[in-house]
């Protein structure tokens, strides 16, 4: 079972050069594993987010590449998840899971209470009025400060304890994030490969025919909506507990950007996407930095060119080498 | 409620509506002659108002020239972004989610790039008559917006006349209704979209000029300019710039007077939720037209 | 023998114009029954109407004894009224394979949650449709393609595929639009011999289509001429029927 997962990562059917499939993925986890040990602890924190925006643009990615939505809604979610967790822990002092839960469901509940009449919308207007809801939200993230701190923001958000241990650092939040991360990744693969994935993939290709097979369109689109306000809404709580300190900032139009951009240029019908893309969105400020605000032009002209030029993104094309470099013609995951 | 205060709400609402009929005439033009819609309509009023402020500030001219100046430039970068970018992604057979997704990450890389040359700050551009006010019933309203509805109408009427009477206005509309029949009566198709994103950058560009001196003019300003002419644009209807105009000041009134109700930070939600209602529940406009299939 | 399905006077106009006018047309259980018309008669109305995409201004739909015409595309579905398109809508980006893995949903009821998590139920019902997608498979000769998208596919495979696809969960009624459009003569014999063997095992068809080579198999032809039935009967009848002529050649 961990073997398709591993072969579907890569773009690959199962089965196919098992040997290269598993090289390749031990590797890969002991190179996960030593990771905080021989790198520098901002490369440690650079791999923290990394992994969070997985998980944040995994939701996005889903609606992209499986069911054709462009979403930018969700900053919405992934503020209301760190906000959330912010308020429960610092104003009731509750512990973590609270404030989780609590965020999880204020995001499903609002996005399926806005999604129902939303999704009802079709690309151009669908893909706007997303835009429309971060906006509106960033705004009532400003406005309502007895909550959010708006502009100040909350500090003293408390670290997540494990079994006693704190996670105060990168290095233990790293060990905490990634398996949540892969478990997520995982839970979507399995998702791909049931009824509802199959659904899902149908509902995009041709809608008529999916409500002939008996989809109620209407009603899956919501849920995987909600579905991806979920992830966003559990990325922005593990984010607040890992920064200690949010602010309005990081929950803006540009943020809903970066997240749509992840899952556009990492491909958002490969698994790995998510995490390719992440893993360029934030390898690059880092590396940019000392240029000054240049990575979101960059950002830009990288989405224009994939548009134009790369409509699978890295993952795709990191399938596609992949393919040829063993020596086997198959088509791409859909 | 003062009456003084509805009155000035009421007019600077109406100011701002014609900002938003613009914009939305903006958005029509290109939807009409390419079928695109344009997420990138509000960027071009950025870089107007950007050019028109470089013109007057660091080359030191006269204000008509600048606003010339910024005019123009939104019209080039239009004229550029059809012929760069717009052309390659119809070569390749974009779908519409890729003209989506082209427009929206131009929107943000013109953005992006004012970020990085100009920086985070707002610059403001002087307007026609400076501050100068008039009185209208106790309630002031500056020269500049005055002269914002005059210019605006004008252009409004110009573009009405441009595509019902002259030949390139017709050949323009022809070209996107009805692509092969035109390109067999020799109208070259491609050309006229390049044209008509020029067009729609010269609107833009001049909606950029007119509105900078009420706002100031900073990276961010383009979006939500694109996102509120869209919902003038929707609201009344994309087939006429009368359409355009009551859209606009539907708009601009609804926004400025809820806005003496709720705090002023609120007036952008108020925009955008009019732009989410409005789109679920009117998809044709208030005026009944027929803007696109399956909203 | 009784009607598995019955239009009652559907009537419908399309921006001022009646497309259809009091059609009634039964279609016999058991039955493969054709609707031919010249172009613009209103067949695809009718169609459209039948299926649940276009409501009717006015008149019944009736499926099995149970009067439809409010109930979604979704709801016929699970009664087992399926449709196939005048373009085949395949699923492009998906394989043969999975096209009809994905044609399993009405046979299947885990939920998302179920799904996400891989429970058992939801495991057992992915071996069930790999089962049924492999049965089709083979009985409509498609395991040659299998592994290939569907996009990808000739038409003619395509339409075949899409009906193999709207077999694969045993509808009670099958309504087929042109199906033979873009065949060539070969893959229409091989459709026509297709539809009688679906008919032996006890399908009901409603045929729509051009090609009266085609329209040979089905045992009662109604023919629609600008919005109104002009003639029902054999292939012979028809055939033999004036108005039927005047309206196919005297236009």
């Amino acid at each position: 079972m961990a073997e398709p997962a591993l072969a579907a990562a890569t773009g690959l059917r199962a089965g196919v050069t098992h040997g290269r499939v598993w090289a390749l993925g031990a590797v890969l986890a002991v190179l996960w594993v030593c990771m905080p040990a021989l790198a520098s602890r901002s490369i440690v924190d650079m791999l923290v987010f990394t992994a969070l925006y997985t998980i944040a643009g995994l939701g996005v990615s889903f609606l992209l590449g499986q069911c054709g939505i462009v979403s930018l809604a969700q900053s919405v979610f992934y503020g209301i998840g760190a906000y959330s967790s912010a308020y429960c822990a610092t104003h009731f002092g509750w512990p973590m899971p609270a404030g989780l839960l609590i965020g999880i469901g204020l995001s499903a509940t609002i996005a399926a209470v806005v999604g129902w009449p939303v999704l009802r919308l079709s690309g151009y207007f669908l893909a706007l009025a997303t835009l429309a809801l971060a906006i509106i939200a960033h705004v009532l993230f400003t406005e309502w400060d007895g909550i959010t701190g708006g502009t100040l923001g909350v500090g003293g958000i408390p670290p997540i304890s494990l079994f006693g241990f704190a996670l105060n650092s990168p290095a233990r939040f790293y060990f905490l994030v990634w398996p949540i991360a892969i478990l997520l990744l995982w839970l979507h693969y399995n998702l791909l490969h049931s009824r509802t994935g199959f659904a899902v993939r149908a509902m995009r290709d041709a809608p008529a025919a999916a409500r002939v097979l008996g989809v109620d369109i209407h009603a899956l689109k919501v849920k995987v909506f909600v579905l991806s306000a979920v992830l966003g809404a559990l990325a922005g709580s593990l984010f607040a507990h890992y920064v200690s300190f949010v602010s309005v900032d990081s929950f803006g139009v540009d943020r809903a950007i970066n997240f749509l951009l992840l899952a556009v240029l990492g491909g958002s019908r490969t698994l790995a996407g998510p995490i390719l893309g992440a893993l360029f969105i934030t390898m690059t400020p880092h590396l940019l930095g000392r240029f000054g605000d240049i990575h979101a032009l960059l950002f830009a002209v990288l989405l224009i060119v994939s548009v134009i030029f790369l409509p699978q993104g890295f993952g795709g094309v990191a399938a596609q080498l992949w393919q040829r470099a063993s020596g086997r013609k198959l088509e791409p995951k859909p | 409620m003062n009456s003084t205060l509805l009155l000035q709400s009421a007019l600077a609402g109406i100011t701002n509506g014609f900002v938003y009929a613009l914009i939305a005439i903006g958005i029509a033009v290109i939807f009409r002659g390419t079928r695109i819609i344009n997420a990138m309509q509000g960027e071009f009023s950025l870089i107007g108002g950007m050019v028109a402020y470089l013109v007057l500030e660091r080359l030191g001219l006269a204000l008509p020239l600048a606003a010339v100046g910024g005019v123009f430039a939104g019209g080039i970068l239009g004229f550029v972004i059809e012929l760069t970018l717009v052309r390659p992604t119809r070569k390749r057979g974009g779908g519409e989610e890729s003209y989506l997704l082209l427009t929206l990450g131009v929107a943000f890389g013109i953005s992006a790039a004012v970020l990085f040359i100009f920086g985070r700050d707002a610059r403001l551009l002087a307007g026609i008559g400076g501050e100068a006010s008039a009185l209208f019933f106790d309630a002031a309203i500056r020269i500049h917006a005055l002269w914002l509805m005059a210019i605006s109408s004008l252009v409004l009427l110009l573009l009405w006349l441009f595509y019902k009477r002259t030949r390139i206005g017709q050949s323009m509309l022809a070209a996107s209704i009805q692509e092969e029949g035109a390109l067999t009566i020799g109208i070259n198709v491609p050309l006229m979209r390049t044209l008509t994103f020029l067009l729609g950058g010269l609107v833009g560009g001049l909606a950029g000029v007119l509105v900078s001196p009420m706002i100031t003019i900073h990276y961010e300003m383009g979006l939500l300019l694109t996102l509120k002419g869209f919902a003038a644009a929707i609201l009344g209807g994309l087939t006429s710039p009368f359409g355009a105009v009551v859209g606009g000041l539907t708009l601009g009134l609804v926004e400025s007077l809820a806005v003496l109700s709720f705090a002023s930070g609120y007036k952008d939600v108020v925009a955008m939720t009019l732009l989410i209602v409005i789109m679920i529940l009117m998809p044709n406009g208030m005026l009944g037209r027929r803007m696109r299939k399956g909203g | 023998m009784s009607a598995l399905l019955e239009l009652r006077g559907i009537s419908h106009s399309f921006r001022g114009l009646q497309v259809l006018r009091n059609v009634n047309l039964r279609v016999e259980q058991g039955a493969i029954c054709g609707l031919i018309g010249p172009n613009g008669a209103g067949k695809s109305t009718l169609f459209n109407i039948a299926s649940g995409f276009l409501p009717a201004d006015a008149g019944q739909v009736v499926y099995a004894g149970v009067e439809v015409t409010r109930h979604s595309v979704e709801r016929r579905s699970y009664a087992g009224l399926v449709r196939t398109f005048q373009t085949p809508q395949v699923f492009a980006h998906l394989t043969v394979w999975e096209n009809l893995m994905a044609g399993c949903y009405k046979l299947t009821s885990s939920g998302l949650l179920g799904n996400l998590v891989g429970t058992p139920g939801s495991r057992r019902e992915l071996a069930a449709m790999r089962a049924t997608a492999e049965r089709v498979c083979r009985e409509f000769k498609l395991d040659a393609v299998r592994d290939v998208l569907a996009g990808k596919l000739p038409g003619g495979m395509q339409r075949l595929l899409e009906l193999a696809r709207a077999c694969v969960a045993a509808p009670r009624l099958l309504c087929l639009d042109e199906p033979s459009a873009g065949l060539n003569s070969e893959e229409v014999a091989q459709l026509m011999q297709a539809l009688q063997r679906l008919q032996q095992s006890g399908m009901t068809i409603l045929l729509v289509s051009h090609d009266m080579d085609l329209v040979a198999v089905a045992s009662v032809i109604h023919v629609l001429c600008f919005g109104e039935i002009i003639a029902a009967g054999s292939f012979a009848e028809v055939r033999a029927d004036a108005r039927v002529r005047e309206a196919y050649l005297g236009v």
